[in-house]
This record gives structure tokens, sequence and C-alpha cells, in this order.
């Protein structure tokens, strides 16, 4: 049903309708109106599952884990602070292989503390075996779960589905709910093969010594690049349940004539394709390459889709700090060493700790690269700020 | 190898246990131990083997038979033996030692109440042996050979069998009917038995040794000896043997008004006693103190308790009669010096001390000798028969035991040393060299772990009043709770036999203490044992040992 | 596992559910004590174990030691891991099981402390057994909040400055209806306290005394002994505390002094040697002194 609804409304009533047994979440900005309309949809008697308030989210991750293990399907939100001191949790349930499904309202990381959106929480974790797929407006957000789960439950591989924090969350869009019905025809009931139950006693989390643990990791990585084939398909299959496109590997926008190639996820894909548009009219051709999956990195699409293209930027809400552009690195690693073609790879850093990022600001960024390649640079970057010994 | 699992998630029925038994360097092993009890019983009982089943399984016949594997006088020595199990037992240094007199005593009355028979081990074989004398000695032995199969004839001088058990032992102590019932249990093996004939006398010994592939002596110690006095030849002077025999064969003694027993001895505690029961005033005489007397401490209070006076530092010098009958003595006092030969302070006589007691009867239990009469053999030191460490005397084919062998003993070391003479006859006849089975070694207390148990108070055996006791010769101690019995023997400590208290399985940590589905005894897995010595420190009976690991 | 007889819970249960191959100590007295839980718990167990020495000696790939289903995530998170399942077997209306989370010193009242208070406030129907050995072995025998007075670890070398952290009363102050504790050598006893604890709904906590050969430089054998003589010298009470009311206080028979129970243990040899610290011995029998005042032992 069509709604115009605040973003973090119309997570929490898809992922109610994804019948999740065990809800766990320790509130956080800007994630605290998801874990609110759980808690009151639960409350209600809408959805019949066990809603644990836990006092950290640690511990919100550790029960989810604990859920999983037993057999339930389990769902947790998080962002920023919170999501840093689960890390130790997120990993541990990537090495069970527990098909669990988070949403993150990505948030900058303190110190100092900012709670606007950013992507450096997600980035933080981008090693630790989760599947992460990106949203690009509230609807892609909402669809997004339906489809992990199911992914999350086909792959073994427990899925994170990031939406900018407040732009995304707190923005009132026009979504289309899809409901029960439909989803129930979508999302099977989930179906645990490895779990503790003491009618088939089994052990989860053995400690594997040096003569097992390199395979364990081989086998992880292994699963996260087969996984490709499980996205995709989910995502073909939503389209013809639900009738839209939405999740997916990557995807394109005016990409075919085009000079300059943008390269970005999350909410910001939206401004960019304005963007294109304006400059469309203006006569040059700019497209734009939008990451849905960051992990597994969609590589050979990249490689593919761009091989004839020669100016690339790309630009991201975060970085690595003491090295540069982490999706500019992804993306440049896309490409392989021995292909001696003259292709610029520029790299921008934008909307750190929430610093709004206009048409103005990408346009100037796309007539930069039009010039020259740029290595690193902070778009919007006041340096009136900044004392000259630290510039 | 496997294929790591999604997860690694493991199946854990599938699992394949580490062997950690190969950490070990010690590692434990089931030993059984000697518990002390056994190792004191001079009869080689095994006293823990009853306890344990009058106390776990409470089976009176299942102990009457562990017990008569070894005594064929249950009954009787539950009555008269001086139990030196009991001076032994574990418990002893815990809180008090276990009332095994009484538990046998228990155990020898059921069986003669339900009839219980001895079995014979072997069926009848062809040799035959004779024994000469049917006292504990004679007859225990006379019951291990039937039981191996021997055809025994036992020659008694006297009208019936018993030896000292039915003429030195006086029936309030143990009664008559009751050695009766048991030696007709021994005789009911097949053994022959004929009285009133004294070998030596009636028959020569070499006859015997002629005619039967063995000969065993028992013949005890029966002769009394007196002490040199003057006027010992007066009538109602008896020797202790004598006086016990007169009345234990049912004739009456006319002991007068008073009474005297000289000696510090069981048979002078003995003659003391019955003279009471008969109606005299009763006193004994005795040279040095209660510390030196030999009879046993119980003997000596129980005699007390029945009001006979002791007269200690008191030696006889003349015994004064009138018209032939004696009618009282003359006694000077002594005082103890320096120690003598035998050990004991030296009595001194002092001068001028010497006064007269009055006395209608004399006894004079001053000591037993062998009654070698017609019998030509070697002696020790003129007294005891000699024999070697198989029993065998210095005549080949004869063997001996009891207080002829041993001097003054206790009708349990008679049958212990019965039943070893017919074990080295049974090796004599086959020609076995008789190998000696190493015994384990004994526990003591300390090697205990005493923590599990709580102090319980003994049981004690009730006797009747005193003034009851004194009218006749009716028993002392009348009969045991059976209940009572089976209470105290759960006390048992069991030392040096697991008696399934299952420490051992419940403490190990690595579940290495198995219980055997063949035999139900616990077991180590030594796959899995660490040698880490919980189940050693903890088992209460030092049951387990640690050794070095191979 | 409700209302069962008295004949029941005395009865002792081996049913070996934490089997032979673990790679434990010699005489370890937490894998004496896992294997007693996990018995009396029986076969319809799930066990939610902390790292620590238990899970580091017991579930190894390929071969752990547990025959019951068991569930290890990390060090901190035992009882919120517990909860998880809980409310998974709530959620998807299975069940009856016997859900166990299991930990040592570190696990339970340091590291893991958060976890443990917030699955007490929440009341969630978990049993918690904490395996205390007084330092935190696993990693080599450092100083944990649960280490006593004057015990040298290898981040104590000088003998521990601090007390025990009482973790029973902490539970028994979130208002859980079952706590108690109990020590290895008295293995009927634990045994009833773990089944009585599963016969009862809401988070009950038990505190095990479990000696450590190793850490407490005692050998293997004396385990049973040393924790007898905690007992009777009152430095480990025993107790029952059900709907916040103390009861089934062991009392001690004969009273034994400190030394007997110091002198044993290689962590506090520094205390008897020349120009050791008798105080330090005066302040410790002092700490069992109170114990048996304020417990009544």
């Amino acid at each position: 049903m069509l709604k115009q609804i605040e973003g973090s409304h119309a997570v929490a009533e898809v992922v109610a309708k994804c019948r999740p047994n065990v809800i766990s979440a320790y509130p956080i900005t800007p994630q605290t109106h998801i874990v609110e309309d759980l808690a009151s949809i639960v409350g209600n008697g809408e959805l019949d599952a066990e809603y644990v308030n836990v006092e950290s989210e640690f511990s919100a991750a550790s029960v989810v884990l604990g859920a999983s293990a037993a057999g339930a399907r389990a769902y947790s939100a998080t962002t920023s602070q919170g999501l840093l001191l689960m890390s130790e949790v997120i990993y541990c349930i990537a090495g069970m292989r527990l098909p669990i499904v988070f949403t993150i309202a990505n948030r900058a990381i303190s110190a100092p503390l900012s709670i606007w959106n950013d992507q450096q929480d997600s980035m933080a974790l981008r090693d630790s075996g989760w599947i992460q797929l990106h949203a690009e407006d509230n609807q892609e957000a909402a669809d997004l779960h339906i489809q992990a789960f199911k992914i999350a439950e086909e792959t073994h591989l427990p899925v994170m589905v990031c939406m900018d924090g407040f732009i995304l969350t707190h923005a009132f869009e026009p979504v289309d709910v899809p409901d029960q019905k439909q989803v129930d025809s979508f999302l099977p009931p989930f179906q645990p093969t490895n779990i503790v139950d003491p009618r088939w006693p089994r052990g989860i989390g053995l400690f594997a010594d040096p003569r097992f643990y390199l395979e364990t990791r081989y086998i992880l990585h292994r699963a996260m690049e087969k996984s490709e084939k499980t996205i995709k398909k989910v995502s073909q299959d939503f389209a013809k349940t639900f009738g839209r496109d939405s999740g997916g590997f990557i995807k394109t926008y005016k990409l075919k004539k085009a000079d300059v190639v943008i390269i970005s996820m999350g909410s910001l894909v939206g401004t960019i394709k304005d963007l294109i548009d304006q400059l469309e009219d203006e006569g040059k051709k700019v497209g734009l390459l939008q990451i849905c999956s960051y992990r597994p990195f969609p590589r050979k699409e990249v490689y593919n889709t761009l091989k004839n293209k020669m100016n690339i930027v790309v630009v991201e809400k975060s970085i690595s700090l003491g090295r540069g552009g982490i999706l500019a690195s992804d993306v440049r690693w896309s490409f392989p060493r021995h292909e001696k073609k003259d292709r610029n790879i520029s790299s921008f850093i934008a909307g750190l700790g929430g610093r709004n990022i206009t048409k103005n600001d990408l346009r100037h960024m796309v007539e930069k690269v039009e010039k020259e390649p740029v290595e690193l640079e902070f778009l919007g970057l006041k340096k009136e700020l900044i004392a000259k010994k630290d510039l | 190898m496997e294929k790591l699992p999604l997860g690694l998630v493991m199946e854990l029925r599938n699992v394949v246990p580490y062997k950690t038994g190969s950490w070990r360097t010690l590692m434990p092993i089931n030993v059984m131990h000697t518990p002390p009890c056994n190792h004191a019983c001079p009869a080689g009982n095994d006293i823990r083997g009853f306890l344990r089943v009058l106390a776990e399984s409470k089976d009176y016949e299942q102990a009457w038979h562990i017990l008569t594997r070894t005594n064929p006088f249950p009954a009787v020595c539950g009555r008269v033996c001086p139990h030196p199990c009991e001076g032994g037992c574990n418990r002893r240094d815990f809180d008090e030692p276990l009332a095994i007199n009484c538990a046998e005593r228990a155990v020898g009355d059921f069986g003669l109440e339900n009839n219980l028979q001895h079995k014979k081990l072997i069926d009848t074989r062809k040799e035959k042996v004779a024994v000469i004398g049917s006292g504990p000695a004679g007859l225990s032995c006379a019951f291990h050979l039937a039981k191996r199969g021997f055809q025994v004839k036992i020659y008694e001088a006297n009208s019936e069998p018993g030896g000292m058990m039915r003429f030195g032992i006086p029936s309030y102590r143990q009664p008559n009917y009751i050695l009766k019932q048991e030696i007709d249990n021994i005789l009911r093996l097949g053994i022959e038995l004929e009285c009133n004939v004294k070998v030596g006398v009636n028959i020569p010994l070499d006859q015997l040794r002629n005619e039967y592939d063995a000969v065993f002596l028992g013949l005890g110690a029966q002769k009394g000896v007196s002490i040199d006095v003057p006027g010992k030849d007066a009538e109602n002077v008896f020797t202790g043997v004598e006086f016990l025999k007169q009345i234990n064969t049912g004739k009456w003694v006319d002991v007068g008004n008073d009474a005297v027993v000289i000696g510090g001895g069981n048979t002078a505690m003995d003659c003391a006693r019955v003279a009471k029961r008969l109606g005299a005033n009763v006193s004994i005489v005795y040279r040095r103190t209660r510390m030196e007397m030999p009879a046993i401490t119980a003997e000596i209070d129980e005699a007390m308790e029945e009001r006979i006076m002791f007269r200690y530092h008191t030696n006889p010098v003349k015994l004064i009669a009138d018209e032939g009958r004696v009618v009282g003595l003359l006694c000077v006092q002594m005082e103890l010096k320096e120690p003598d030969a035998s050990g004991r302070a030296r009595p001194v006589p002092i001068k001028g001390s010497e006064a007269f007691i009055p006395a209608d009867t004399v006894i004079m239990a001053t000591g037993q000798a062998v009654d070698y009469d017609g019998i030509e053999i070697q002696t020790v030191d003129r007294k005891w028969i000699y024999t070697n460490e198989n029993l065998m005397t210095d005549m080949e084919g004869v063997f001996a035991g009891g207080d002829a062998v041993a001097g003054l003993e206790t009708v349990s070391l008679a049958i212990g040393q019965g039943a070893r003479a017919a074990s080295a006859i049974e090796d004599y006849i086959e020609g076995n060299v008789e190998s000696e089975l190493a015994q384990p070694p004994v526990v003591f207390s300390r090697e205990l772990n005493t923590y599990y148990y709580q102090p319980v108070k003994r049981y004690e055996k009730e006797a009747r009043p005193i003034h009851m006791r004194l009218k006749g010769f009716k028993e002392i101690y009348p009969n045991l709770d059976r209940d009572d019995i089976f209470a105290e023997a759960g006390r048992c400590f069991s030392c040096g036999l697991c008696f399934d208290c299952g420490n051992c399985y419940m403490y190990c940590p690595d579940n290495a203490v198995k219980k055997s589905k063949t035999t139900g005894f616990y077991e180590f897995d030594y796959d899995f044992c660490k040698g880490c010595g919980l189940c050693a420190k903890e088992c209460p009976c030092h049951y387990i040992q640690m050794t070095l690991e191979k | 596992m409700m209302n069962q007889s008295a004949e029941e819970l005395n009865k002792i249960e081996k049913k070996d559910l934490f089997g032979s191959g673990h790679r434990a100590c010699g005489g370890c007295g937490q894998a004496l004590a896992a294997r007693l839980v996990q018995d009396a718990s029986g076969e319809n167990t799930i066990a939610c174990v902390a790292t620590g020495c238990l899970e580091v000696f017991s579930s190894p790939y390929p071969d752990p030691a547990w025959r019951v289903p068991f569930l290890h995530s990390l060090f901190e998170n035992a009882s919120a891991v517990a909860s998880g399942v809980e409310a998974a077997y709530k959620a998807l209306k299975k069940g009856p099981v016997n859900i166990i989370a299991q930990g040592g010193d570190g696990s339970t009242a340091d590291i893991g402390f958060q976890s443990i208070s917030g699955m007490f406030e929440r009341g969630h129907n978990v049993l918690y057994v904490c395996y205390d050995n007084e330092a935190y072995m696993n990693t080599g025998v450092q100083r944990s909040s649960f280490t006593p007075l004057g015990a040298r670890t290898t981040t104590t070398p000088t003998g521990n400055k601090t007390r025990k952290k009482n973790l029973p009363l902490i539970a028994a102050d979130h208002g859980i209806p079952y706590v108690a504790t109990a020590t290895v050598d008295d293995f009927r006893d634990l045994q009833r306290k773990v089944k009585t604890a599963l016969s009862i709904e809401g988070p009950k906590y038990i505190h095990i005394l479990a000696p450590c050969p190793l850490g407490w430089g005692h050998p293997g054998e004396l385990t049973v002994q040393v924790c007898r003589l905690a007992k009777d010298t009152g430095l480990f009470p025993i107790y029952e505390i059900i709907d916040g009311k103390l009861t089934n206080v062991r009392k001690i028979q004969t009273k034994v002094p400190v030394q007997e129970y110091l002198k044993l243990q290689g962590r506090f040899s520094h205390l008897f040697k020349k120009g050791g610290s008798p105080k330090v011995i005066a302040e410790i029998q002092e700490i069992a002194n109170q114990n048996i005042e304020r417990f009544n032992l």
C-alpha cells in the first residue's frame, strides 16, 4: 500500500511483515524510530515475536545471535557507536554463518561525536563477512529488507541493509509498503538447519586451531563471492513479484554515452541523478554507476561496465584515515594492473558528519575531473577553519 | 579428513573423543589390601568379608558361609574369643572399633537356628588322616580335611568331643548345647569320631602312623600343673583344669563357704566364677598385681563385677588341712622387684607377713601342660611339641597344632593352626611344596580417608544383671538383636576393598572411571585418565593407589 | 522439571553429558563441576558457554567433549546469548528446555557483568552457573575480581590487595528467585541445587567454587580436599537464597583456622615464607570470621 511515511516507519512495517521471531535492539540515534515502531507493532499484537530490551548493543547482537542459533528468524538495528561496540559479535555471527538481518542507519563515528549521516560505520565492518546492501531511497530501503532475509537464509550469510541516517530514516517519502500476503508469498518461513537443539545435539562456536582456521576463512570468502548469484536472483524475483526494480548488484544511469562516470552509493545517488539530468540539458555527458551491493564487491560488473570509460570519479561518504577513499580503492582495484590504459580514477570524500552535499558541489567536482584527475579531495572543504599547520 | 562443516557447526553424536590418557605420568590401579582385622585374626577369618555382607545384603546366611570357610565354630568363638580383630580395627582411630565379636556370635547363632550345613569342596578321595584330640585344633583340622575330601577319623580320649571348649570353658560363657550343635555340624561332613580312646595308651601312635596317610596331634594342654606347696594332697584341692572338668561333666563339687583360687590366668578366672556360682565366697590369690595377670582384661573385669575378691601380692606357702580336708592356706605378702626371666616384675616375699586365709576349697590354676602319656615326640624345652614351619613334628607325616604347640593360647589360634595343618597335610600327601601366597599389604587407619564418616556409637552387648548371673550357669549375655548387628556391621570401613561408595566414579573430572556392565565394579578407562590422583585421594578404603605409568 | 520429589532432587546423576577427552589439567575442579552440572540438568539442555578455560578445553574442532548442544560465542556475552536462545524458544513456542549459561570469573563478574545484570533484570528463564576459580585462569592466572585477598597471580605478584567481589549477593539483590553457592566436593548438594534451580521459572544463579590445581598451586588430587577446607574455614559459605530469603546455610561442624586452607596452596606460599605477612593472614581470618557471623555458619 502506497503511503507517505517516514523511512523508519516503512522499514519497521516491512520488517514486521517478514515475521521475525526475535527482535532485540538498543536505541541509538537515528535508528530509534525503527525499534520504537517495532516495539509497538509487537506490543499491539500485530506481530507475534519476542522483543528483548537489552542493556547495550553488544547484548542486543548477542541476543540476536543466540536466538538465531536456536532457530529463530532474528533482526536488529543499529548504527555508528553501537555497531562498533558490537563489532566482536558481528564477526562472530558471520563466522557462525547465522542468517541474521540488521538495519544500519549510517551515521558518523566519534570522536568528535556526531549523530549525522555518513557511511564510516558500515565501512568499518566491511571485512567482517556480512553482505552489505545500500539503499538509495526509502522504497529501496524497505524492499531490501525483504530481499535481505531471503538472501541471508539462502546463502547462510548475515546481511546489513544500510540506509543513510536522518536523510532516509527521518525523511517522509511515498513508499509502497507491501501487504502481508505479498511478503509471505515471496519470503517462505525460516527453515533453519544448524541450530542448537537437544534432540540433535550440535556444538556451535568451536574453536579452530591453526590446522583448520585458514580453511574456514577461505570458505567464508568463497561464500561471499558466490552469494552474487543469489543477490541477483532475489532482486530479479522481487521485481517479478512486486513489480519494481530494487537491489541487485549495481545499477547504471545514462552510462552508455557518458564521458565522465560518477560512482557512488546510498542516498547521494539521488542527488547525482538530478545533476546528471541537468548536465545533460547543458550538453555534458555524465553517467552514474550505483553500487548496491558493497559487499561482496561487484568487481567484475564494475570492470565490464567501465571497460571503455576513461574518466571515473568516485564520491563517497567514508574515508580510510591515512590512506584515502575506501570505495575509490575498491574501484581502482577492479581494473587489472596489466591493462595498459590511461584511465583516470578520481577520489572525492564528501558529506562526512552529515555535511550537506549540494548539486553545486557535485557540479564543481565534475568540472574539476574534466580538466584533470584528482588523487584525493574533500568535497566542500572549508579551508578557512583550518590552521595553517594542519593543512 | 572430514570436510569442514558449515560455520564449523559439529554434530556432537559423531565426535571421536581425543584420548587424553597419553598425558599421564601416574596411573591409578585397584589394589586390594588386607584389613587389620583379618591380619590380626589367628584363625585367618575374612572378617571384612562377612561384615560387608551383613551391612550391604543383610544376609546372615551368606555371612555364615563366608565365616565358616575358615572357622567352623562361629557361635563358640563369638562367645569366647578375646577378639584381637577389634584391637586392630581401623575404626578404633576414628571413633570406636567394631563389635566384631558380637557380629560373629550373631552369625553363628543364626547358623545354628537355621541348621545351616557345611559343604564339601571336593568329593571323597582315598587318603585317610587320623586326628588325635577333638579340641578346637583337632576339629578344625578334621573339618578342613573333610571338606577337601579326605577320610578323617578322630580319636578322642575323653567321653565327649570338644577338648577345652567342652571341659575347660564354663557354660555361663559358652553353653554346652551350642558347642554340641557346632561339633555335630562338623562331623556331618563324614568325619568318624571314636571317644574314650587315648592314643599312646589304648592305641600306639605308630599303629596310626602305619594305618593312615598322615596324623594330626591336637593334644591340647589339658594337664593341670599345681604349685609345689606342702599340703597340696589334701581333699578339695584341685588343679584348675580338674575343677572345671568336674563341673563341666555335671559332677557337683562341694565348695563350702570359702574358696580360694591361686593363679592369674583365664583358667583362674573361670574357676573363681564357677566357684562363686556354686555358692562360695571366692578370692583369687596372685603373687603379682593385675598389671601382670595374663588373663584377658574382660574376664578379669567380669570376675570383679561378680564380687570376687582379688588378693594381689599374695603367695601361698602352705595348705592347712583338717581331717584330710583343706581348711585354709598360709600366705605371705610379696613385693615386686626387678623383672625376672618372664619379663614381669620379680615377686619377693616380705618376711614376717604370713597370714591365714580360710578356704574350704583350694583351686590351683597355676599352669597347664601337655599330657604326653605314651607318646614319644620331640619337644621344645620339654613343654610344647616341636614343629617346623609347616606344622610338622619331628616325625614324618605327623603334624600338630593348638595349645600343645603354641603354649597356652586361644581357641581361635587353635582353629587357625588346625586349618594350616590341614593345608600342610594335603600338600604332604600330594607331594606339593607349599607355596606361600603373598598376602596383600595391610592398610592402616592413617591411609584411609575418613572424612565421609560420622562418629557412631558402637554396639554394646547387654549383660544380665549380676545377681541374676550368679544364680546359675545360664549365659551371661542373652541373644543379640539381629537388626542392631546389621547396623553395627554398617560401621565397617571395608578397609582395603571397594564397597561401592561411588566416590571415584563421581569425582573423576575426566569421566575415566567406568562402571563395568559385567562385574558391576569400577574400572579405569586408561584411554582418558590423566593421572591426577583424585580418585586415590578420595577413596575412603584405600583401594586405589597411584603408581608410575609404564 | 517442576515439582520434583525430594528423592529425585537428591539422586546423583552420572550420564557423562560432559564427556571424556577434554583437555583440562588433571584434577581440574571446573571440569568436574561442568560434568556434574550437565548431568544434573540432563539431555534436554542447551549450554551457552563463555570463552574461558571451560570453553577452550572442551570445544576444539574436531573433538569437543560436550554431549549436550552448546553454543559458544564470545567472552562477555554468555548471558545475553542465553537470553536470545530463551527468547527464540518462547517465540517459536518450543521447549521446555534447560538453558544454562556457564562462565568463569571474567565472563560473570568482570567483562560479562553488564550482560549478566541485564539478563537478571529482564527475568529470562535461564540458569547461570559461574565456575569460580578465583582468577583468569585460561589466559594464564591473572587476577580477577574474584581473586581473594592475599592470593598471588601473575598480575598481582605480591599478593592481591582487594577482597573478593560477592556476586551471589549482587545476584540476589537483582531480585531473582534463586541463588545458591556450592563446591565440587559435595556433588550431591551441587546436583540438588542445579535441579532445584531448573525447576524454578526465572533467572537463577549458582556460584560454584572450582579449584584450579595449576593456578592455586596444589596437586590435582587435593582438589576436593581444598574445597572442604574452603568451606570449613568459613571463607566460602554455602547457602541458598530463595525469593530473597537466606536458607539452607551449611553449618561448619568443626571450624578450621584459615592457615590450614592457605598452607595447601602455592598461591599463598609467600604469606608463610620468612618475612611473610602474618597481617594478611590475620585479615584473611577476619574475612572468614565475618562470613561466619554474617551467614551464621
